[in-house]
Formats: structure tokens, C-alpha cells, sequence
């Protein structure tokens, strides 16, 4: 029998529902010589400022239990150096290829996204309202509802590809910021970035990184995210992607039951180049081992408890 | 090319103390690696540790396609990889990085090593002995158990001086005082090659720029993917003609860089 896993989010055609996840691909002619990129539903851009970025000082990473504490500050080369050197190349892969706008003001979001309008090869924009590792921008406007609107109103203004900010789990309620989105004309989110983290070397009784907090990834933050994705998907109809410590099929599915169209796969990039290839295999065989025709069946089934269920006792 | 493959075990030597010689099968480290090259690997295909580990290749095998490691197993990563029985299945990535680069004719090759930096030496040895001499290895380590890969560079002829700080095998004190005693006595036209910790690093790099001679270091920050994309690993280097250094990926521009160019922190 033969599986369908081809997603439709936000007017992309996706060949399948898992995506590189932004700043853990590169901009994809990294893995070039390692993967066949077109095994992939799409690419994520490393973040893109309007003028290249330097990051912040080293050490940048530190590993934590089933996970790894970045804070790389969006290092980088700047959007008008990404359209005229990497897209040219990228655009020969057969998948869809998303950039991941920044900006330290709401005008550079907008600017950014301009220039990438009339670029070739884009398919969509991920805003990044939400990196925990920079001092402007970032966290500071997925943090606070009004300014999250105003950044992707302003994108969203700015172009006619497809806007997808990218939202912070370190807030209190998701669904606040999935609205705001939604209401400035979102064509989708991507749930959730890194949660902020701290690591201290106890000997020097300093951070282990350079920059002191840091933003947590990995298998350590996928229930965070599952919960928070499910949240956001409850919460709006534009299609959410789910991103956060995926590895495995078993992980995708976990997403996809809790409402996401799509997924972000991020650290275990650095992991395992080759699971790309060996989660579709595995995503194929849960659906025929389900009776299932189409990995759209999956998505939003979760069979949560009611309150009678939930609170009921012995 | 570098590939990515789940690859056996195929032999695993302990030696004394923590040190563990690991050897795998990997047709295309085998066959294109060269020395300074390094792979990321991983035991089994388990969350813990989260990431793969950087390693010098210490040797290769074309006829066999069969590459050796010499680990110490310090951290989570390293006690996985040395707790492997032959047959099991490691993630490796490789071989990455850039190399060595050969001295030029008439040229002696002095590398120095502290600890488990001893490992990329032995293939470059065993490459400048294909062309020539062996070269002159200056091994240091806190005692005699850190300094225990000395018998294949004998094999090799290679000259081997071995500095112990505490006194237990060889030299007493750091490597860098019979390396400095050495080029005090011969004055030899030389390049250095060093791969250790950053102090020794370091203090190899000042001393070859003090006797004008060119140094190669092999360096060893944090690394996450090995290949260029977390930017995790990134070192200041400045290169001739650069207005200000520039961050660059360990793992993709180097480990190995010309002394001249990193800028020390
Ligand atoms: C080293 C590193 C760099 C990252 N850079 C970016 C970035 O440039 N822009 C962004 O939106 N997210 C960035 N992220 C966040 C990831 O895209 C992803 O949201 C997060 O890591 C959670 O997914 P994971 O657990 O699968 O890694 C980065 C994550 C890591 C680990």
C-alpha cells in the first residue's frame, strides 16, 4: 500500500511534514554532500539579519541532560549575501526552502522580508520573534503581545510569501501570541523556539556559556513543546508547525496527534544527518500498521481526557 | 568525501588508566583521511549523551578500511565510546577538518603532544616517513600513565622525548622544556605541530613565533555538528591581509590552523 505524506501548510505543497529547523541546518549546502536534501519536506535558513551578524563570544554551547544550551546570537551573513551566494545554489534541491527573518527593529523585519520577496526560490518567511540570545529583537518581541503584532503586521505588509513567526515557550500563555499572529495575518506558526536556560560551572561559580542564559533544545524540551504546540493549535486555524526535540517517527507523530500540519526537526541534525531517511520509513510503517492512507489522518487526534475523566478518583 | 554511516566496532585495545584504543570500520576514513583530520562519533543510537564527540584520527588501514581512535574516557561521550564491545554500532561522521599540512623540503617536523593530543601525530609520523624522516616527537603528560602511546612512533623511528610534570616517566616538567632545549642545541630548520591542551598550545605558538619558525595547532573547542552549520565551535582567527580576525568553524576551516593567525584569548 502505498502512504501519502505530502502536508499542505499555508498554500506549500510539502512533499513530507519534516523540515530543518533554523539555525541547525545551516543554510542547507552544508549537508549537501552528506543527504539527498530532497528527502526533505523543506529548509529552514540559519537566521537573517539585513547586515551580517558576528554572535556572541565563546564557549556558545554547552550539553545538558538529553539536550544542548545554545546561545550562538544569530551569527550570520546577512540577507543580501544569502540571495546572491547560497539561494542560487539551494534553489536546485527539490524542497521547499523557508528563511528565517530577524531583525532588531520592527522596519528591519520588514526590510528583510522585502528583499527576500522578490528573491527566487523562496517559498515562505519564519518570522524569529522568539531567539532567547540577543539582547534586541528577538525574545524581546515574542515576549510581549502588542509588539509581536506590530512585527508581523509589518511583515506581513512587506510581502506575499507566506508569514510564519515563530513563537517563544518562554511565556506564560501561548495561545495569547498564536491569536496576535493570527489576527495580523499569519499564514502559520512555528511552536516553539528554545526555552531559556542557564548552565553554571560551579568551580568558577560563572556560566558555562559566554554569554550566561541560554536557549535549551533537544529531547529535554519535547514535552514542553508538544504541550505548547497543542495549545497554539487549539487556539487559531492557520496550521501550526511543531518544533522541539524531535528524533524519532514516534516523535513526529507525538506533534502531529497534538495538532501540528508540519514539523521542525533541530539538534538531532547535529546527531544523525542520516534519520531524515529513516523517520520516513518509519512514519509509513505506523500509517499502514494503523490502516491509515494519508499522514493528514494523524494530525489534531489526540483523545484528550475530559475534566469527569481527569479528575476522577480510584 | 566525508559520509555519514553506523559503523562496527572491530577491535578495542585498553590500555592503563582510562586511554582505550578503539578501532571501526569506515571505508572512506580509511581511504581519504589524513592526518589533523578528526570524525564525530557517537555510541549506539541512544539520546544520551545528547551529541557526537569530536576525535583525531589516530590511525587508518585502507586494505582493511579500518580506522583506530586513542580516547580517554573522561566525560559521558568518551565512557560510552570505551564501554563498546566488538560488533556494536557507533554514528560516525568523517573523515572532517582540515589537515596537517607536510613540512616543506629540508624541513624537520617537530610535533608536541600533551595527553590524548599525541593522537593525530601518529599518522602524520607515519606520512612524513613515507617521504622521508619520521619526524621528532616531544609527549608530554601530568605522569607516566598520560603518556602511554609511545611504542608505534618507536616502531615508526621516530624520535621520541617524553616530559612528565611529575617526574614519573622521562623528562621532568612541561613539554615545552626539552622542545626548548632542542632547538636551543640543533637550531634546526623546522615546523612545529602541536596538539593538546590550550595552554601548551599556546605556549608552543609563542615559542615558535619567538624563533621564527611556522607552527601548525591542532585546536579543540566544543563542538556540536562538525560541520560548519551550529557555529558552536567558532575560534578568532586573523589571516594575512584580514583588517580584524574573523570567527571561523573549528570544525570546517580548521582544527588545524597556523599558529600565526589564531588570536590567543
Ligand atoms: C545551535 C542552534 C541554533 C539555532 N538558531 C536558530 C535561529 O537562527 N533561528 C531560529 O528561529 N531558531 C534557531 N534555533 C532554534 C531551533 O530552530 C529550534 O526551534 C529549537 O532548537 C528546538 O528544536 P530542537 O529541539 O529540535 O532543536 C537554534 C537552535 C540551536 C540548537
Amino acid at each position: 500500500m502505498d502512504v501519502k505524506l505530502g502536508v499542505d501548510v499555508a498554500g506549500m505543497a510539502l512533499k513530507n511534514p519534516l523540515i530543518a529547523a533554523s539555525g541547525t541546518f545551516g543554510y542547507g549546502v552544508e549537508y549537501e554532500s552528506l543527504m539527498d536534501l530532497g528527502l526533505l519536506g523543506g529548509i529552514v535558513s540559519k537566521g537573517l539579519y539585513l547586515e551580517p551578524r558576528l554572535g556572541n563570544p565563546t564557549p556558545r554551547i554547552v550539553e545538558t541532560p538529553a539536550g544542548l544550551l545554545n546561545a550562538i546570537g544569530l551569527q550570520g551573513v546577512g540577507v543580501r549575501a544569502f540571495v546572491a551566494d547560497v539561494l542560487p545554489r539551494l534553489t536546485k534541491h527539490d524542497t521547499a526552502l523557508l528563511v528565517n527573518v530577524c531583525g532588531d527593529t520592527v522596519e528591519e523585519y520588514a526590510e528583510v522580508s522585502r528583499i527576500l520577496d522578490g528573491a527566487p526560490g523562496v517559498t515562505g518567511l519564519e518570522i524569529n520573534i522568539s531567539c532567547p540570545n540577543v539582547k534586541k529583537g528577538g525574545m524581546a518581541f515574542g515576549g510581549d503581545p502588542r509588539m509581536t503584532f506590530e512585527v508581523v503586521d509589518a511583515v506581513r505588509k512587506a510581502t506575499r510569501l507566506p508569514v510564519i513567526p515563530k513563537l517563544s515557550p518562554n511565556v506564560g500563555d501561548i495561545t495569547i501570541f498564536a491569536r496576535a499572529c493570527e489576527e495580523a495575518g499569519a499564514d502559520a506558526l512555528s511552536c516553539v523556539n528554545t526555552l531559556l536556560g542557564l548552565v553554571i560551572d560551579v568551580e568558577s561559580r560563572r556560566p558555562r556559556l559566554a554569554f550566561g542564559t541560554g536557549g535549551l533544545s533537544g529531547p529535554a524540551i519535547r514535552p514542553v513543546a508538544v504541550r505548547m504546540t497543542w495549545q497554539a493549535a487549539r487556539a487559531v486555524r492557520i496550521p501550526v508547525l511543531g518544533i522541539g526535540g524531535i528524533a524519532t517517527a514516534n516523535d513526529v507523530l507525538e506533534f502531529l496527534i497534538a495538532g501540528a500540519r508540519a514539523v521542525q526537526i533541530g539538534t538531532a541534525n547535529f546527531v544523525d544527518p542520516g534519520l531524515y531517511e529513516r523517520v520516513l520509513t518509519d512514519l509509513r510503517a505506523y500509517l499502514e500498521r494503523h490502516g491509515l492512507t494519508d499522514i493528514n489522518q494523524v494530525v489534531g487526534t489526540l483523545e484528550y481526557p475530559g475534566d469527569a475523566e481527569r479528575e476522577r478518583r480510584g | 568525501m566525508a559520509r555519514n554511516r553506523d559503523i562496527p566496532l572491530v577491535r578495542r585495545e585498553a590500555l592503563d588508566g582510562a586511554y582505550v584504543l578503539l578501532t571501526f570500520r569506515h571505508p572512506e576514513i580509511a581511504h581519504e583521511a589524513r592526518a589533523g583530520q578528526f570524525v564525530m562519533i557517537k555510541a549506539g543510537i541512544s539520546a544520551e549523551p545528547p551529541l557526537r564527540r569530536p576525535f583525531s584520527i589516530m590511525s587508518v588501514a585502507p586494505e582493511r578500511e579500518e580506522f583506530t581512535l586513542f580516547l580517554k574516557a573522561i566525560g559521558q561521550g568518551t565512557r560510552r565510546l570505551a564501554a563498546m564491545d566488538v560488533g556494536d554500532l557507533a554514528q560516525c561522521l568523517g573523515p572532517l577538518g582540515q589537515p596537517f599540512v607536510a613540512p616543506p623540503e629540508g624541513s624537520e617536523a617537530l610535533m608536541v603532544a600533551g595527553g590524548y593530543g599525541i593522537a593525530p601525530f601518529l599518522m602524520l609520523s607515519r606520512q612524513l616517513q613515507a617521504s622521508g624522516g619520521a619526524g621528532r616527537v616531544f609527549y608530554g603528560g601530568r605522569s607516566a600513565g598520560d603518556v602511554q602511546l609511545r611504542s608505534p612512533f618507536e616502531h615508526l623511528g621516530a624520535t621520541l622525548v617524553v616530559a612528565t610534570e611529575d617526574g614519573s616517566l622521562g623528562v621532568t616538567g612541561r613539554v615545552t622544556a626539552p622542545l626548548e632545549a632542542y632547538l636551543d642545541a640543533a637550531a634546526p630548520k623546522a615546523v612545529l605541530y602541536a596538539c593538546g591542551p590550550d595552554a601548551m598550545l599556546h605556549a608552543v605558538a609563542s615559542l615558535a613565533e619567538r624563533r621564527g619558525l611556522p607552527c601548525q595547532v591542532s585546536l579543540d573547542p566544543w563542538m556540536g555538528c562538525g560541520i560548519g552549520t551550529c557555529l558552536g565551535c567558532v575560534v578568532w582567527i586573523q589571516k594575512p591581509g584580514e583588517a580584524r580576525p574573523k570567527y571561523r568553524c573549528a570544525c570546517t576551516e580548521g582544527p588545524v590552523f597556523d599558529s600565526r593567525h589564531v588570536v590567543w584569548t
